[in-house]
């Protein structure tokens, strides 16, 4: 398997075959016949349906979790489990009173979700030595607004101080995180996944959310490892600052035109992941699954370029889908013209 | 139905996507007196349903909520006043829009968010 593609990747550089990583989640619960509730808070469970996932689709890299309730959770938040769905969060600590009141802490290793997480991660991780595991962390917006609620989004105007205080905090809850998932389980590519990071104003991504994403990109540098920003939604308005942001790539979902995307990772010099379409191809079939992978690998090109679905993959995908970009890939690789610096390398060659 | 104000939610799932639970929630979140005049819904991309709302909408992003079948957050979780402001104006009577206005500093109201949302996601 292509780990050391994937980690090239993520840092923009060329590639010699364009890596596959697909963002199996609770879909990899599926492919073993669990529900994504019990999985997920069984560790022999993920350890089966990630080295599944990984075999079956031929990965590589893959997430050990695509979950972001697992900080909130071990912080308290109210949460309901669901049978084809991570946990969704459904109250807020802080909708009501001050960080400082509420007397929440940042969770380690031993707190909440993560020691289940953590007993996964390592099995895995012993179990897929050459495959890119992925630590998918909750970003600090997202986070911030499991933790404070909607209000969150009126706070950045209305009441700055205090949106700046939980952002901030929720900043130093994804450095433990980034922490536990390079340190103690040894993920090859720490995620900052901040989905509501799409849904803010630029100047609001520069003021809260690159700063609040420091700490998570230093303890993946301190520990070797490379960082990745996930954003969902349009992040078009976004894009520039997301590249900026100081992690060694990015990834966003099916809504960007690739081709822009590719071109603002290029100008930044970072890697870039993305963007079958969740939905209309791989959920629903309405599109071809093979076709829009091939759009995505001629965008893409080989340049730090990794081809991965628009998002987390739902818990029912078809896996005959995901076959499909399997193909894609073959195909693309036997009849598609090289990207440049393929060129550039053979060049040297001779 | 000219005492009510529709709103579609159109998203990818707001239980899997973070982006398309909070817009969700910034509707369900509108305090009591505004929840008795608005019909809303959420419009999952993951369901035929969905796909067909959204083409029928002419939907562009996801996720987005449209007022009285304008497009008006699109990727852009909305402020409380902002909310309050586009539905005052695109209430179907004068007195509806009033009603609302009286409300803009009312502010978000989070005790019945998961009996609201379930009406939304009911049929």
């Amino acid at each position: 398997m292509g780990k050391q593609d994937v980690i090239d990747a993520v840092r923009g550089l060329p590639t010699e075959r364009v890596p596959w990583v697909p963002y199996c989640g609770v879909h990899s619960a599926f492919l073993i016949g669990e529900p994504a509730d019990t999985y997920l808070q069984d560790p022999d469970a993920i350890v089966r349906g990630v080295l599944h996932a990984a075999e079956r689709y031929e990965a590589d890299g893959i997430p050990l979790i695509f979950d972001l309730s697992v900080e909130a959770i071990s912080m308290g938040c109210p949460h309901r489990w669901w049978p084809d769905n991570p946990p969704s969060i459904t109250g807020h600590p802080l909708a009501k009173q001050s960080l400082n009141d509420s007397g929440i802490k940042v969770p380690g290793p031993d707190d909440g979700r993560w020691p289940v997480v953590i007993a996964a991660g390592k099995k895995v991780r012993d179990a897929l030595p050459d495959v890119a595991l992925y630590g998918i962390l909750c970003g600090p917006l997202t986070l911030a607004s499991h933790l404070r609620g909607v209000q969150l989004f009126t706070d950045v105007y209305k009441n700055p101080e205090l949106a700046s205080e939980i952002i901030s905090f929720a900043g130093q809850v994804a450095g433990e995180s980034a922490r536990i998932y390079a340190e103690e389980i040894g993920c090859d590519v720490i995620a900052i996944t901040d989905p509501v990071a799409s849904q803010i104003r630029p100047s609001t991504f520069q003021e809260l959310v690159a700063p609040a994403s420091q700490p998570a990109i230093e303890a993946a540098r301190n520990a070797g490892k490379v960082s990745s920003f996930f954003i969902c939604g349009d992040a078009t308005k976004v894009l520039h600052e997301v590249a900026d942001i100081g992690t060694d790539g990015f990834a966003i979902d099916e809504q960007l035109n690739l081709s822009f995307v590719r071109d603002v990772a290029l100008y930044h010099g970072v890697g870039f992941a993305g963007n079958i379409k969740l939905t209309l191809a791989l959920s629903l079939g309405l599109l071809s699954p093979r076709e829009d992978a091939i759009a995505c690998l001629g965008a893409g090109g080989s340049k730090g370029f990794i081809l991965a679905p628009g998002c987390d993959m739902p818990y029912n995908v078809p896996p005959e889908h995901v076959d499909q970009v399997l193909q894609a890939m073959e195909w693309h690789r036997a009849n598609y013209a090289p990207y440049p610096h393929q060129m550039e390398t053979n060049k040297e060659k001779r | 139905m000219s005492d009510t104000i529709m709103i579609d939610v159109l998203t990818l799932d707001s239980l899997q996507c973070a982006a398309c639970t909070y817009m969700m929630e910034s509707i369900a979140a509108l305090p009591k007196q505004i929840q008795d005049v608005i019909c809303y819904r959420e419009w999952s991309i993951k369901t035929q349903a969905g796909v067909d709302k959204f083409v029928e909408m002419k939907g562009r992003v996801l996720p987005t909520i449209a007022i009285q079948g304008d497009l008006i957050f699109e990727s852009m979780i909305p402020q409380y006043e902002e909310l309050i402001d586009a539905m005052a104006q695109r209430a179907p009577t004068e007195e509806l829009g009033a009603v609302i206005r009286d409300l803009r500093d009312t502010g978000f109201d989070f005790d019945e968010i998961e009996t609201n949302l379930a009406k939304a996601r009911s049929d």
